[in-house]
């Protein structure tokens, strides 16, 4: 039997296939109220998932609509109670106590935290589940709280630490996703520590110390000073992006599966590209339509549209201006997500998929097939709580 | 092209060979594979690299794995379990000819099951909204300190002014001519003096009021220019701050801080922003029970009659406004389609004391002073 060694990522799917079916799904989910965006997202993870092929071979999503359909009417009975009950107690205590709302909004906010960790980690259980390569399914140990639970605890060291120990965070928590990831029979392992990660951070942790002792330093005594922190804040943010796609590199390099490994090489000049033109194209198409309606605004009369439709609904005109409103804003939520797909999400996948080649390939003989896991919640708290949204 | 024309001619020796790949579902290691067509027998037949016969695929249980890609063809079989066959792109049509159910997707969730949960999820959010969310708000309300509910009110307040300003000129305005503050407080004092209530005036056109939790009553400036006479006036102030004191606002506020919540879940993607100001209207146009509405009203007519004003007041501004914009006007929609609406007009009616001797609300000077609140 012979297995090549070394398997190269391609990336396959065409722009132009995605634009139309991104159009499609949001012009289904708007129909119908949004329903659709179950379905909706299934069809562009199938999109995406197939387009990624480790070896020449595709990925398959094998997910279904009406699952995740089903398990987020499952998290919205569950939630529906808590939310409702629960804000509005918030909101009793942090009135009673404080004579102001915003306690019971920040504390509502920080009480989702852990909800949010355990729904991101299942979603992604779900959707390992649900992802084949060479008929073989991926899948995830259970583990959700235990996330969660570290999710709370790396973020309160970060933030005690003003953020010197993210990186410490990142790998943790990618390493407790990571070893309890199969591809059939097989387990990953992430090698490393999270001291590989700290060249890369540093940079961020140096333009930031500066970009806040700058600010500090106009807020105090120099005004002039804040100047400084325009270079040093860019710096900060470029850093960010930069360690983002050196973190997922250096992991992707110390992850293991029996005798496979990872070669993975993403720049992260070329993501803060397609980041960078992909916002301003979206900003920039999406602006145009806003500065005509604008324009078209300033040209009637003052206050016209708005006596018109207070006050005699029925007529043409005002039903006219409602409707072109109607058409403005829904079409915007259309075009941005199509936008989206096409200028950023895509590019990103594809970049981040060509740069990846899977090596030690002959290790693949050993891999078994795993038994298909019912996954009835089918992420669907992640789905009600609005995570993920890119796909 | 021409190699791959199909000539039937036989149940065994179909001319349709291709290379593909096998995957069996057991292991991730690809066998080479050779395919033909068996027309007779309606099969995919799936040969290894010796010739042996390995699978054969009926042409029914032919499924197509939906891809990006158009280079290559992945086929599952309903017989076959997780088995996937690779093929080359330019074989489906070849394929697609025979199999007649090959883009066909089969649904994994029983509709009788989904339906149930559509039920449930609906039910939940009902029973929250239409019942958990109003009992526990009724009775919080109670126990709420007053520096709590100003807060509240504060809050509020600028949620509305939020909602009706725009983009460019940011929250709508509040109204502060010294001399219509003045009439406002003095005109409050002698309605209600045991009641701790401050009126704030708003400057829009809608011919409305409302009250916010904390002792606050807004009149929006539409109502205070189609307003005849101060009495007018009197008689809205003094319903409003029936519902002050009866605490009803503080109810529906906190009801809306339970519900928006629920209500954002719901909605996810299209727009958080829209259930605000869905909400928003309604604490604006907020439909109390239609007993809250009657409490408020008698408190109305107890206050203005002990302030020496008619009663009938309210009665004559909704006349007004309806005789005034007509019938199918929307705010005369709002304040009158109110089927219990005529009812209240008589009862207001009614309220006023035999022989009652009215004095002015304001004087002239001051009621000026209140129509130019806003200027």
């Amino acid at each position: 039997m012979s297995v090549d060694e070394v398997a190269p990522v391609a990336f396959a799917g065409r722009r132009g296939s995605l634009m139309a079916l991104a159009l499609r799904v949001g012009l289904l989910t708007l129909a119908t109220l949004g329903v659709y965006r179950f379905w909706g997202r299934t069809r562009l993870r199938r999109w995406y998932w197939s387009a990624v092929q480790p070896g020449g071979d595709p990925l398959e999503y094998t997910g279904d609509g009406a699952e995740k359909f089903a398990g987020f009417l499952m998290a919205v009975c569950v939630l529906a109670l808590w939310l409702g009950v629960v804000n509005l107690l918030l909101m009793f205590v942090s009135l009673s106590w404080l004579a102001a709302p915003w306690l019971a909004y920040v504390l509502s906010v920080v009480g989702l935290i852990p909800v949010w960790a355990y729904a991101r980690y299942r979603a992604r259980a779900y959707m390992l589940a649900r992802t084949r390569w060479r008929g073989i399914r991926f899948g995830m140990a259970p583990g959700a709280a235990g996330y969660a639970g570290r999710v709370c605890l790396h973020g309160m060291f970060t933030l005690a630490t003003l953020g010197a120990l993210w990186p410490r965070m990142t790998f943790k928590l990618e390493k407790y996703r990571t070893d309890r990831t199969y591809f059939g029979t097989l387990r990953l392992h992430q090698g490393g520590q999270w001291t590989i990660l700290l060249p890369a951070y540093t940079p961020v942790l140096v333009c930031g110390a500066f970009a806040l002792a700058s600010l500090l330093l106009a807020a105090t005594s120099t005004p002039r000073m804040v100047w400084l922190a325009v270079p040093f804040g860019i710096g900060a943010l470029y850093g960010i992006v930069r360690y983002r796609v050196l973190s997922i590199r250096l992991m992707a390099e110390a992850k293991t599966a029996g005798g496979l490994s990872l070669i993975a090489t993403p720049d992260p000049v070329r993501v803060a590209r397609i980041v960078g033109f992909g916002w301003l194209a979206i900003t920039i198409v999406l602006a145009l339509p806003l500065i005509g309606a604008a324009f078209v605004y300033a040209l009637a009369p003052a206050g016209r549209i708005e006596l018109l439709l207070a006050t005699d609904p029925t007529n043409p005109l005002a039903l006219l201006a409602l409707a072109l409103f109607l058409i403005l804003y829904f079409g915007l939520f259309v075009a941005y997500g199509v936008l989206r797909h096409g200028l950023i999400t895509m590019p990103l996948w594809r970049h981040y998929a060509e740069s990846l080649t899977v090596t030690g390939t002959s290790a693949l003989a050993a891999v078994r097939q795993r038994d298909r896991q019912a996954a009835p919640e089918a992420g669907g708290l992640a789905e009600a709580l609005d995570i993920g949204a890119a796909i | 092209m021409t190699e791959r024309t199909i000539i039937a001619v036989g149940s065994r020796a179909a001319p349709y060979h291709a290379n593909g790949r096998l995957f069996d579902g057991q292991s991730p290691v690809a066998q080479p594979v050779a395919l033909s067509f068996d027309d007779a027998a309606k099969t995919l037949v799936i040969a290894t690299d010796e010739g042996d016969i390995a699978h054969q695929w009926p042409f029914e249980s032919l499924r197509r794995v939906p891809g990006a890609a158009a280079d290559q063809l992945v086929v599952s079989s309903t017989d076959a379990g997780d088995a996937r066959l690779h093929m080359p792109g330019g074989d489906a049509r070849l394929i697609r000819t025979r199999a007649p159910k090959l883009d066909r997707r089969h649904l994994r969730v029983r509709r009788g099951r989904l339906a149930g949960l559509v039920v449930a999820a609906v039910a939940a959010v009902a029973l929250m909204l239409a019942v958990l969310v109003p009992a526990l708000a009724d009775r919080l309300a109670n126990y709420l300190p007053p520096e709590g509910e100003a807060a509240l009110g504060e809050a509020t307040l600028a949620q509305v002014r939020n909602a009706l300003g725009d983009a460019l000129m940011g929250p709508l305005p509040m109204c502060d001519g010294p001399e219509g503050l003045e009439a406002l407080a003095a005109l409050q004092d002698r309605l209600s003096p045991e009641a701790d209530v401050t009126v704030r005036v708003l400057d829009h056109p809608m011919v409305n009021a409302f009250a916010l939790p904390g002792g606050v009553v807004i009149l929006f400036d539409g109502l205070i220019q189609t307003a005849d006479s101060a009495e007018e006036v009197a008689a809205v102030l003094a319903h409003e701050t029936g519902h002050v004191v009866a605490r009803d606002p503080t109810r529906t506020a906190l009801r809306s801080a339970g519900s928006i919540g629920v209500l954002d879940l719901l909605f996810g993607d299209f727009a958080g922003g829209a259930m605000v100001l869905f909400l928003t209207e309604r604490i604006i146009s907020a439909s109390y029970t239609q007993e809250a509405e009657a409490a408020a009203d008698s408190y109305a007519h107890e206050a203005l009659a002990r302030a020496s004003i008619s009663p009938a007041a309210i009665a004559t501004l909704f006349e007004r406004i309806k005789a005034e914009r007509g019938d199918a006007d929307p705010i005369v929609q709002h304040f009158l389609a109110h089927p219990a609406m005529a009812d209240r007009i008589e009862a207001a009616r009614a309220a006023v004391p035999e022989g009652q001797r009215t004095e002015p609300a304001l004087s002239d000077a001051a009621w000026a002073g209140l129509r130019a609140i806003c200027d």
